[in-house]
């Protein structure tokens, strides 16, 4: 069967199925359903983010997140840490929380040379991944996380820890803001599109399937560290 | 892998599965909670988000201007899903969906294929067709994995494994696991977990579902809770989702209206843990994410029911509500539908798509109370669609008895005629209604309308007429 009869059969249906076209109760209201995040919308991510069994850290500025990822690193002793590539946690200063914490970094530069299988290995053993995003919804707790070079989607993925920081200007208050943002960023004036993959992460992974009561870390990782730099 | 016994995909008697259903203790105990748990959830998460009912008609309104031109909106997320190097394929029924998954592992002589938690390759047997060709296929959703290792069907939509307590679970994964596993929950997905990563690291193929797909942006988008369907995603180079033709959404901006309802209406949530969008294969540079990105377009009877009045069927976004909601699944649970799917829901598609003759039972499974439209994320009119196939069942052959139909026939007659009617009714209440005075129930009906009473009681007539009330005491 082909494309063009498939494409014909639908086409019919789709025609004949006018006929039968729910009544519309008329124009709805732009935005239908648009929430917010009230005036303080870095406080409600955080508190959003703790509701869905995330560990949210509220700080200050950026040494007082260099601090917290310290402690973080200290308390968990990882021995390798899967890591992204971003300008945040260049100013961060990783390298160093890592190199203190006695932590191999794999990142990019450690992986990419090396042939799939072996750097495929090297990912599913690390302890903990260490990632930002690209932007954060704060009404819902979500962190959006666009993969890119350099920003692999197996760091937020297979450790069963995920730390990721995140600041201020990153945030938005509702979802429709986020798919605003993606569109903008997807048509801007160089038209590229959406990321090849683009994960929306509101909790540390979940499952319900046993007596629908919910059980964490099933897949992904049970332990999920947000610091949000006000 | 056993290999996992789909004899029990097979269409069977509905009223002999509902009768074992209700006598089986554990999937009572099992189906217990569901009202209180999952069913109050959605209610809340509902209750919690304000504007909800104009965000459902804005959800039922992007579906059904969807619909209306379906053709064009397959055609968009084509070309773009294309232009951004994926792949998109279009398949008339079941066997040739799995006819085009199974060529393009043979391409890459491929052997290994995970998958995560899709109704649609369910719907197509798609693991009895990979089986078949020897192509090891492992389910990861935590509750899917269960029921492959037993041989079960899913019977729920999200919640694949809900007819089992965590002691079953426990055998039936301690008989995987070649040792004793304890009965708790969280060690039971512990060792699902150290278990299918082996499978995750060493599969070349992983197959989804699609909960949408952007036209747009060609973004197809997979929403769950585990991290499974991520893994799927990420790990194996070839990666092949299949869909129904219905899932297409034509803009990026209409995505957020559904996910805003999408994971209240199935768990309570406000949004699922993980949201997928997947826009073809991994870019240049990128050092995980498949090579390639297959979508199949499935019909399978979709077109169909597309120009015909039960069109709105196919706004189902599948999030299971309206089973937590149904009286019926509370009581039943989702095997005895027999179908693939289940529930309010299922008791629609099954028979729509394999044959209402052969699932004659099914649109009868509702007592119409409405409380399935009421939890619908999308207000899907399911009690009237339910009517409207029970009207098709009427004109069956062989449907009615013969008596049944002769009551109808009597009833008709006296409903036509005062006299008749008068008389008909004097005639009620002085015999039956009056013998049945105190218990107001009939436990048996006469001749061959005895069917209607062999598992319930029939209203008795009252010993006394309206009319009669209303001529001695009523007026005053």
């Amino acid at each position: 069967m082909s494309r063009a009869e498939f494409m014909q059969r639908v086409r019919a249906a789709a025609a004949a199925g006018r006929a039968y076209r729910v009544h519309s109760p008329g124009e709805l209201p732009p935005r239908v359903g648009y929430q917010g995040a009230g005036n303080d919308p870095v406080a409600r991510l955080a508190a959003e983010i703790t509701a869905v069994g995330g560990q949210a850290h509220l700080v200050e500025n950026l040494d007082a997140a260099r601090a917290k990822l310290t402690d973080l690193l200290a308390a968990l002793a990882p021995q390798s840490a899967l890591c992204w590539h971003h300008p945040l946690l260049d100013r961060l200063d990783l390298r160093g929380a890592l190199k203190s914490s006695g932590t191999k970094l794999l990142d990019y530069d450690a992986l990419a040379p090396l042939p799939w299988e072996e750097a495929r290995v090297a990912m599913i053993a690390a302890d903990v991944g260490i990632t930002s995003a690209t932007y954060a919804v704060a009404e819902t707790g979500t962190l959006a996380v666009a993969a890119a070079a350099g920003r692999e989607r197996l760091a937020s993925l297979l450790p069963p820890v995920h730390i990721a920081v995140i600041e201020r200007e990153q945030i938005v208050p509702d979802l429709f803001d986020l798919f605003d943002r993606l569109a903008a960023d997807a048509t801007g004036p160089t038209p590229r599109g959406l990321p090849s993959n683009l994960v929306m992460i509101t909790g540390p992974s979940k499952t319900g399937d046993i007596e629908l009561t919910l059980t964490t870390g099933v897949h992904g990782p049970g332990v999920w560290h947000v610091i949000v730099i006000r | 892998m056993s290999t996992t016994d789909y004899a029990q995909h097979e269409h069977h008697e509905f009223l002999a599965a509902a009768d074992a259903a209700l006598a089986d203790a554990s999937l009572q105990s099992a189906l217990a909670n569901l009202g209180g748990t999952l069913g109050q959830r959605n209610r809340d998460a509902f209750d919690a988000l304000p504007e909800s009912d104009l965000l459902r008609q804005q959800a039922r309104a992007i579906k059904d201007a969807t619909l209306a031109e379906l053709d064009r909106h397959l055609e968009t997320l084509e070309t773009n899903l294309r232009a951004r190097g994926g792949e998109v394929h279009f398949a008339d029924d079941g066997a040739a969906a799995c006819q085009i998954i199974l060529d393009i592992i043979r391409q890459h002589g491929a052997r290994r294929v995970v998958k995560s938690k899709s109704m649609t390759s369910e719907e197509i047997h798609l693991n009895k067709a990979l089986e078949r060709s020897d192509i090891e296929v492992v389910e990861t959703d935590f509750g899917e994995f269960i029921i492959q290792v037993a041989g079960h069907r899913p019977s729920h939509l999200v919640a694949p494994a809900m007819h089992l307590r965590v002691g079953q679970v426990a055998t039936i994964l301690s008989g995987d696991a070649g040792e004793e596993l304890p009965v708790d929950a969280v060690e039971l997905a512990a060792y699902a977990r150290r278990r299918l990563r082996v499978n995750f690291a060493a599969a070349e193929v992983g197959i989804t579902g699609a909960n949408f797909a952007v036209a747009e942006t060609g973004t197809i988008v997979i929403v769950e809770n585990e991290g499974n369907a991520r893994l799927t995603t990420s790990l194996p180079k070839i990666h092949i989702a299949v869909m129904g033709i219905e899932k297409v959404i034509p803009r990026l901006a209409d995505l957020p209206v559904f996910l805003k309802i999408l994971a209240r209406a199935a768990t309570g949530q406000k949004m699922s843990i993980y949201t997928s969008l997947i826009t073809g294969p991994r870019q240049q540079g990128e050092l995980d994410g498949p090579e390639e990105v297959h979508l199949v377009l499935l019909d399978n009877g979709r077109s169909r029911i597309l120009g015909g009045p039960l069109r709105e069927s196919l706004f189902c976004i599948r999030c299971g509500a309206c089973l937590n909601a149904c009286p019926i699944y509370r009581n039943i649970g989702g095997h005895a539908y027999g179908g693939v799917y289940s529930g309010p829901i299922g008791a629609v598609l099954t028979p729509l798509y394999d044959g209402l003759a052969a699932n004659h039972h099914l649109p009868h499974a509702s007592s119409l109370c409405g409380a399935c439209q009421a939890a619908c994320p999308v207000n899907i009119a399911i009690p009237e669609m339910l009517v409207q196939l029970r009207e098709q069942l009427h004109h069956e052959p062989g449907e009615l008895g013969r008596m049944e139909g002769l009551a109808y026939r009597l009833w008709a007659r006296a409903m036509r005629s005062p006299r008749l009617y008068r008389a008909s009714t004097w005639l009620a209440t002085r015999t039956v209604g009056r013998l049945r005075r105190k218990s107001g129930w009939l436990a048996k009906l006469p001749f061959g309308l005895h069917g209607w009473t062999a598992s319930r009681d029939f209203p008795a007539p009252a010993a006394e007429r309206f009319r009669d009330w209303w001529q001695s005491e009523g007026r005053e």
